[in-house]
């Protein structure tokens, strides 16, 4: 596996499991950036409630999440939502479509619910961009969503294209230069002909880029980094290619970590490769004890102590 | 952040189980098992692909560091060439660390989709684990990973944190004799309040393997194998085992309520053809009660193993301090998926009773009368979560609060290195 995938695994291994034979369930789990998912069953065993609590649930409701969870979903959306919990879906396994493509396609429409929430600000980034480029300038609203801690998304619409900054923060010094070649590298491999189509992308470190220069609250320190991609309408007019734009750009922080994570343990295992090499050198390198024997003239040995 | 709910981690030699503190199931049970490029002779000698020559990083771009595939994508990628599997686990103990840090990668980030750096994580270990592994295990954690807390558990204590979700157990106690039986081997692991006697373990070499083999070669015998094709017999003994068998009380009798009413007792079993597709149908008989009778006359089956279990566990609970002893024949607890057999438990608690009164008569006996003993308590617990029992104990500890202030944190680590895998706090307990 190369990518990191949109979809939940958890949520779609439940559901093709649930759907061959039902049992109570009650499970509670993860997704990245601190979404929480509860599934359970209520009073019957064929009816599955999904909930999912989002941090930046508020910020994505003014960016419209409750019409895109709406237009992806339906009737399944509660109106109520399990207390604690931001949004809820009702799955009923007796209701779902036929076993075959048709189930797959919508188990996997379920397992995509937190892509679909996240997706909502991007939309709308994508529909301001078409407005205003009738009028051939100006400029949309940045919108921020805080979608961990300490960092947040940034988009911005503009009239020839769609601006997302990313801010996000290394824990650990060693984290952050891993971060630091990996961010500039994304800025050199542009230069390559096969992925001159690929969005351009800015990386700066500590400094925030002048677009947001002007949000309050920014962190002044040295682990912040700003990474900003430049959409153009290429990279969303088509709609299928628009979806794979989102998918893609959400998962590039939790991708970025994880490829560092990644590239740690292969750099470990090559360091443990050459330590294992150098201690063979070291042991060649050994002199030899000498082992001969020595005896009295009487017969005796004589033990060294 | 601590909101997040801990990832507790069992890797098995065989299967790892991967979940959420809290949760009752494991969320992923898949096999430890790991496939990268370069074949296995290949990689023991040149180690890792090392780019031909330094220079501008854009001419070694690669993605060596992300080309690999855990659990059962690595089983399905394992004809894929130039693609090898790898297990790295070995008994139960890390052996290759390079892939068992890949395969952390994945699971955390592919599977369950979790950011290390927010999460705390309860791993477990073998017992006997040498403290080397520990620290090298704190270190890929805590410098890799940068989690937020740590916290190394011994199997066979998590194993007897999840019988306290047995109605029949009254008090949370640490101290009792753990049977765990998985796929390859059956330990019998004595734990004195949360810490295990290491001098004491038993090893038995008869696990769910052999159960399968000596059904397989019960139904060969009888001539029942006829039908099914070659590469599928294994499969379909397994699920036999898995679905009819149990542990009678008497042998001599089963056999003879078998003869006396065969269609009662007779089991059949339906399967397809792989191949052809044809329906086959298979009958089930005395290896119902065969096979998990392997634990208890294992000369029905070995040659060279011949001590039935009863025996071992009160051999090793001999083996134990004496002032523990009483605890450990009191809490005999089951674990691990070979020991899920109906009627497992009552069948060892008769025969290591008859065990121990035996022996209590024979004492009362050469004291000549004189010292009569109280007699001891024989007890076995079963519970529903026996299959996955050491994660669920994890689950378990994992969610009371305890736990966040016994385990190791970030800080910590920084401040005292990778020696403080070393150290490790026992909590949960009632007493």
């Amino acid at each position: 596996m190369i990518l990191l995938e949109p979809h939940n695994y958890i949520i779609q291994t439940t559901l093709v499991d649930k759907f061959s034979k039902p049992t109570t369930l009650d499970v509670q789990f993860v997704d990245f950036d601190g979404v929480r998912f509860h599934l359970s069953t209520l009073d019957r065993k064929t009816v599955l409630l999904l909930s999912m609590h989002i941090r930046c649930w508020d910020e994505l409701v003014r960016y419209g999440a409750q019409d895109v969870l709406r237009r992806e979903y339906g009737s399944l959306v509660q109106s109520q939502p399990e207390s604690d919990y931001n949004i809820s879906l009702l799955i009923d396994l007796e209701k779902a479509p036929p076993e075959g493509e048709q189930r797959d396609a919508f188990i996997h429409s379920i397992a995509l619910m937190k892509r679909n929430a996240l997706a909502a600000p991007f939309e709308l980034a994508f529909k301001k961009q078409k407005e205003l480029e009738n009028s051939s300038s100006g400029q949309g609203d940045i919108m921020a969503i805080h979608y961990r801690d300490e960092e947040a998304i940034y988009i911005q619409a503009a009239h020839d294209r769609v601006t997302v900054i990313f801010s996000t923060i290394f824990r650990e010094e060693t984290d952050r230069i891993f971060g630091k070649v990996f961010l500039q590298e994304f800025v050199d491999a542009r230069r390559l002909p096969q992925i001159q189509n690929a969005p351009q992308v800015l990386f700066t470190n500590r400094d925030p880029p002048l677009e947001i220069r002007h949000v309050p609250g920014l962190r002044d320190s040295e682990d912040i980094g700003y990474v900003t991609f430049v959409l153009f309408p290429p990279h969303f007019s088509n709609p299928h290619v628009a979806a794979g734009t989102v998918s893609h750009i959400q998962l590039f922080r939790n991708y970025l970590h994880y490829h560092i994570k990644c590239s740690k343990a292969y750099m470990q295992s090559r360091m443990r490769h050459r330590v294992s090499e150098f201690q063979k050198v070291l042991n060649r390198a050994k002199t030899e004890v000498a082992s001969t024997e020595r005896k009295t003239v009487t017969g005796r040995t004589l033990q060294t102590r | 952040m601590s909101l997040l709910a801990p990832i507790i981690c069992d890797n098995g030699t065989g299967y790892s189980k991967v979940g959420f503190a809290g949760n009752s199931d494991p969320s992923f049970v898949f096999p430890t098992a790991i496939a990268t490029r370069g074949s296995a002779a290949q990689s023991s000698r040149s180690g890792p692909a090392v780019p031909a020559k330094p220079g501008h990083l854009a001419s070694k771009r690669g993605v060596e560091d992300l080309d690999f595939f855990i659990g059962d994508e690595a089983l399905a990628n394992a004809k894929t060439p130039g693609y090898g599997v790898y297990y790295p686990i070995r008994h139960g103990q890390i052996d290759n660390w390079d892939y068992m840090e890949r395969y952390w990668e994945q699971t955390i980030f592919k599977y369950l989709r979790a950011e290390p750096e927010d999460h705390y994580f309860l791993l477990t270990e073998p017992p006997l684990n040498p403290p080397e592994n520990r620290e090298q295990t704190a270190e890929i954690f805590f410098e890799s990973f940068n989690i937020q807390g740590l916290y190394i558990a011994v199997q066979a204590v998590l194993a007897l944190a999840a019988s306290w979700s047995s109605n029949r157990v009254t008090d949370r106690t640490l101290t009792g004799t753990v049977i765990d039986s998985g796929d390859g081997v059956t330990h019998v692991i004595p734990c004195a309040e949360g810490y295990v006697i290491g001098s004491a373990i038993k090893h038995i070499p008869i696990a769910g393997r052999d159960l399968t083999q000596f059904v397989l070669n019960l139904m060969r015998e009888r001539g029942e194998m006829a039908q099914v094709p070659p590469e599928d017999q294994l499969k379909v003994a397994g699920k036999v085992k898995e679905n009819y068998t149990y542990v009678c009380q008497d042998i001599v009798k089963e056999f003879r309520k078998y003869d006396a009413e065969p269609y009662k007792y007779f089991e059949r079993y339906d399967g397809e053809h792989s191949v052809t597709g044809r329906q086959y149908s298979l009958d089930v008989g005395y290896e119902r009660f065969l096979a998990p009778e392997i634990f208890f006359n294992p000369e029905i089956y070995s040659s060279d193993f011949l001590t039935p279990l009863p025996e071992i566990v009160d051999s090793t609970i001999q083996a134990s301090p004496i002032d523990v002893r009483r605890g450990l024949y009191k809490n005999i607890v089951l674990s691990g998926g070979s020991t899920m057999f109906q009627h497992f438990g009552q069948r060892l608690k008769r025969d290591l009773k008859l065990l121990v009164d035996r022996r209590l008569e024979a004492s009362v006996i050469s004291s000549g009368s004189a010292l009569k003993s109280s007699g001891v308590e024989v007890d076995v617990i079963s519970h529903k979560r026996q299959r996955y029992a050491v994660w669920f104990g994890g689950s378990l500890l994992a969610s009371l609060p305890e736990f966040y202030s016994s385990c190791h944190t970030k800080a910590q680590y920084d401040e005292i290195g990778p020696s403080i895998g070393r150290r490790y706090k026992i909590f949960g307990s009632a007493t």
